[in-house]
């Protein structure tokens, strides 16, 4: 009887916890695919410290109201963001919001949008893959 | 305790009407003219048509709650003076001072003449005056429900339509400043009266009572006539819980939808809810035409000085949806004022003719400083800003947070960590 009871917790436990670590493992496969992809088109190893430089850089060539990354993302990635229209920004740090860089559409939809605001051209693929890089361990 | 004493007899006593009251012999007699309910109405009246200008004329469309209730007010008061009007007592009643016109021409000739008698009632002129202050008020009161129901689709007549609603309210404001001029009028021909009659009518209008005269031209003034007390409080009941009824049905659960309402927020195409709330909350549709909304979907690569760019079939859905719901498509207030756009910027709101000249008397750093931001949100003053309606009494411009050594005390500014 007790030996029973102590089977059926340990089949509970076993599949909350499988229940609670399979979305972030998909997750983590999600943006490591992302990641391989950028490294790939790049040709060169990816770099988390160059992408905490890009990151939080200044930039020029984009628009002076934003010369870096950090003017909405703030410099606590753990935290809340604004953008400049008012609305809150999820976290940038994975540990925080373990949903980014899952979606490669949403990526590249504001790769595409905020490299164009912040330096006034696209990023490269290589610039990508470092900024999700540093961001993944974040 | 007599037993007859209630609050009927305490507000329509006719009790004190048939005594004069001799205080000496060599008094002035004095005879009860104008009933409680009559001067409860004329000074009742003043508070209702005062509050109702000051929030009116003054005070702003972000009063408009108490120019509502001041209004109905106005109304009821006029509506019960109708009926008292009918069963009251003897100077109340219309049939005791309504007069042909060749009887107020002959009193104008009377007085030019110099030669006019005292009235105890209301002379002609009086008389006159007090319909035209009447169907006045009732006016005004009439066309600022179908104001609230054609531009604001506010019940009972909610389903008018903006432009049957936009007449309204410009009779509305016609009759506010030929109410303006009556008054003016009336307070005018009160102190002439006064002078002319040496007899103080503002006072008499307090106390009720005014002195007796055998050379009046109503004298003796018939005092014979019943006050109707229960029919009076019937025929008001009836009156207004006919009005109430009516009134109230638009709102009822049976109520059909509004015709050309706005969308609602529920019911948004789901690209334009998500994509478009990314960065500022999502606007109402019908706050620009289609004409609008297809440029500003077309140019999202340079969205207000920021890349706002979408996939070109998402945006063309968004674009395709936007049309059908545009202004052009609601027949509310604010759909109708930004239909007419600025030039120049025909995708921004905000330099709508409309929005300049409403938002012209706030200070430029309320709009920059938090928790506002910007010209940009809406919802930060106008708390219904996401249905589309806009109601004026749903305004409030929040208070700036409190400032310690220039910095804010909300979340950082996003100025303010580019320095760090």
């Amino acid at each position: 009887m007790k030996g029973r009871l102590a089977l059926v917790r340990t089949a509970v436990v076993l599949t909350l916890a499988f229940a609670l670590v399979t979305p972030s493992v998909a997750a983590a496969g999600a943006r490591s695919s992302i990641i391989a992809g950028f490294a790939a088109k790049a040709g060169k190893p990816l770099s988390a410290a160059r992408g905490k430089a890009f990151f939080t850089g200044k930039h020029t060539g984009g628009k002076p109201e934003t010369p870096t990354c950090l003017t909405c993302h703030t410099s606590n990635l753990r935290g809340m963001g604004k953008t400049r229209a008012g609305k809150a920004i999820k976290p940038m740090a994975v540990s925080a919001n373990p949903e980014r860089f899952t979606d490669p559409k949403k990526v590249a939809k504001w790769f595409r949008r905020n490299c164009k605001t912040v330096l006034g051209r696209e990023c490269t693929a290589q610039e990508k893959g470092d900024v999700l890089t540093w961001l993944a361990t974040q | 305790m007599a037993p007859h004493i209630s609050w009927f007899s305490i507000l329509f006593s006719a009790s004190d009407i048939h005594h004069s009251h001799p205080t000496s012999a060599k008094a002035v007699q004095q005879i009860y003219v104008w009933d409680r309910f009559v001067r409860l109405f004329h000074w009742g009246l003043l508070v209702a048509v005062t509050l109702a200008a000051l929030s009116g004329f003054w005070l702003g469309a972000t009063w408009i709650r108490l120019h509502v209730v001041a209004g109905l007010l106005a109304a009821s008061l006029v509506l019960l003076r109708l009926i008292w009007g009918l069963t009251g007592s003897h100077h109340a009643r219309f049939s005791s001072f309504v007069r042909a016109p060749h009887e107020v021409l002959a009193h104008l000739r009377e007085l030019r003449a110099g030669v006019a008698p005292r009235h105890i009632g209301h002379n002609p002129l009086g008389a006159l005056m007090v319909l035209m202050l009447l169907a006045v008020v009732l006016s005004l009161a009439i066309t600022g429900v179908m104001t609230l129901g054609g531009e604001f689709k506010t019940p009972p007549l909610a389903t008018l339509s903006y432009d049957q609603g936009q007449f309204a309210h410009y009779v509305h404001k016609l009759l506010a400043w030929g109410l303006g001029g009556l008054i003016a009028l009336h307070v005018l021909g009160a102190l002439f009266e006064s002078l002319r009659t040496k007899e103080n009518l503002p006072v008499a209008m307090i106390t009720g009572r005014k002195a007796l005269r055998n050379e009046d031209a109503d004298f003796p003034s018939n005092h014979s006539v019943r006050i109707r007390p229960v029919l009076t409080v019937i025929a008001a009941m009836v009156l207004f819980s006919g009005l109430a009824g009516w009134a109230g049905l638009p709102g009822g659960s049976g109520h059909p939808p509004l015709p050309h309402a706005p969308v609602s927020p529920s019911a948004f195409n789901v690209d334009y809810a998500s994509e478009c709330s990314d960065c500022h909350a999502a606007y109402h549709p019908s706050l620009l035409p289609g004409s609008s909304w297809q440029q500003l979907m077309a140019h999202l690569d340079d969205h207000f000085g920021e890349d706002a760019s979408l996939e070109a079939q998402t945006a063309q859905e968004i674009s395709d949806w936007l049309v059908t719901v545009s202004a052009d498509q609601v027949d509310s207030k604010p759909a109708h004022v930004f239909r007419k756009v600025s030039p120049a910027h025909p995708d921004a709101i905000s330099l709508t003719p409309f929005w300049q000249k409403t938002h012209a008397a706030i200070p430029k750093k309320t709009f920059s400083q938090p928790p506002i931001y910007g010209a940009f949100n809406c919802a930060a003053c106008h708390a219904d800003a996401a249905t589309g309606w806009f109601f004026p009494s749903n305004i409030s411009i929040p208070k700036p947070p409190i400032t310690i050594h220039g910095n804010t005390s909300l979340v950082s500014v996003p100025s303010a960590i580019v320095e760090e």
